[in-house]
């Protein structure tokens, strides 16, 4: 195996050469992000493929904020709904859109454990996108 | 050995043929950010539409596994599914029809009624179980699944690490069925056979899309038309992979 030499002819020793190989790997996987997956409304995220789910649950109500790689979607071209469970029973909730990229829905009394599937439909195209959140 | 390689030729692809028929199944994997459901093998992604009027039933459970309904719908070239509301399982039954082997090896899609000369005739049905979300207790055997495959214990977060698939034939664990660990990425590996216990111990493969593959074999109900009945099932799950 030849191993070439660092600039000032320094020369590189296998182990640089692997260092180097596994810095490069790493600096090239923000080339492969599907952009942010921190919440931005002080809510919960959960990410299917390229999409986004950022639920906040308040005493007010609950929200449901929807990105699509990075493109906030048009709630009013949607319809959301969630699918909660709670030790054994279920009870789905249909949100109503809002503005922007927002769904909103009645206040949840969500327990630690409890499930909430998330179904959004595209009302052209019927794309059925969805994930489920684990509330801690 | 000139004599014999026409032999072994014609016997290899008599193997070749036959398994191109038994390995192909259905399994639901995600396609343009949708829940598809796929017939093929390998990366072989088959003709779904095509076969649409052989999808005998789909359901849908939630968290609970009480049924949800899901229907498949064609759009364009593929099939995807359509739930009421986020599924924990997705489930298929796809009745692949009566095939039977003639003496060149090649399968028809006839019964042993129609080829009485034939080598071998099945019923082929197929089954598969998809893990939408995250699982709060096993999975237990689905009444529509004649042939499911449940893992026994939680879905590991990586790679390489060991789980434990039980096979269950009629909802009861059948021994001898042939299970490999990676439809998609290695369907040529050599199959274990599940146990007494009907469970088989395999490495989860890998970061991504897993879809185990089971095939039993159970006697026929109508031997005058096939000799027996080839049951697949597949059971797919996606490990996450690192955030980006």
């Amino acid at each position: 195996m030849i191993f070439r030499s660092l600039p000032g002819g320094i020369p590189m020793k296998p182990y640089i050469y692997a260092a180097l190989i596994a810095a490069a790997a790493i600096t090239c996987q923000p080339a492969l992000a599907h952009g942010s997956t921190q919440p931005k409304h002080g809510g919960v995220v959960s990410m299917s493929g390229e999409t986004l789910f950022e639920l906040v649950h308040a005493p007010s109500g609950v929200q449901l904020y929807v990105m699509d790689d990075e493109d906030p979607v048009n709630a009013a071209d949607m319809t959301a709904q969630l699918t909660i469970d709670t030790a054994g029973a279920t009870r789905n909730v249909v949100l109503k859109s809002a503005a922007g990229n927002r769904f909103d829905g009645p206040a949840l009394a969500l327990k630690p454990g409890a499930k909430v599937g998330v179904l959004v439909i595209d009302k052209t195209s019927q794309a059925h996108i969805g994930t489920t959140f684990t509330i801690k | 050995m000139r004599r014999l390689m026409p032999v072994i030729l014609a016997a290899l692809t008599a193997g070749f043929v036959t398994a191109s028929v038994n390995a192909h199944a259905v399994w639901f994997a995600q396609r343009a950010k949708q829940t598809a459901l796929i017939y093929g093998v390998g990366a072989d992604d088959l003709d779904t539409v095509k076969r649409f009027s052989l999808i005998e039933k789909m359901t849908g459970y939630d968290a609970n596994y009480q049924p949800i309904k899901a229907t498949p719908r064609i759009a364009g070239p593929i099939v995807l599914v359509d739930t009421e509301q986020q599924p924990t399982l997705l489930s298929v039954v796809f009745f692949n029809g009566i095939w039977s082997r003639g003496g060149n090896g090649e399968f028809e899609k006839k019964g042993r009624d129609e080829m009485p000369n034939a080598t071998l005739s099945e019923k082929n049905y197929k089954y598969s179980v998809a893990i939408m979300g995250p699982l709060d207790k096993p999975i237990p055997p689905l009444p529509d699944q004649a042939l499911q495959i449940v893992p026994t214990g939680p879905i590991p977060k990586m790679l390489g690490q060991k789980l434990t698939y039980k096979v269950l034939y009629q909802g009861k664990p059948v021994a001898g069925a042939k299970v490999i660990n990676d439809l998609i990425n290695d369907p040529d590996a050599k199959p274990l056979l599940t146990g007494a216990d009907g469970t088989v111990t395999m490495p989860v493969r890998n970061q991504g899309l897993n879809v185990i593959h089971a095939v039993f074999n159970a006697p026929t109900d109508n031997p005058k038309r096939y000799d027996q009945i080839e049951n697949t099932a597949t059971l797919s799950f996606v490990l996450e992979h690192a955030p980006e």
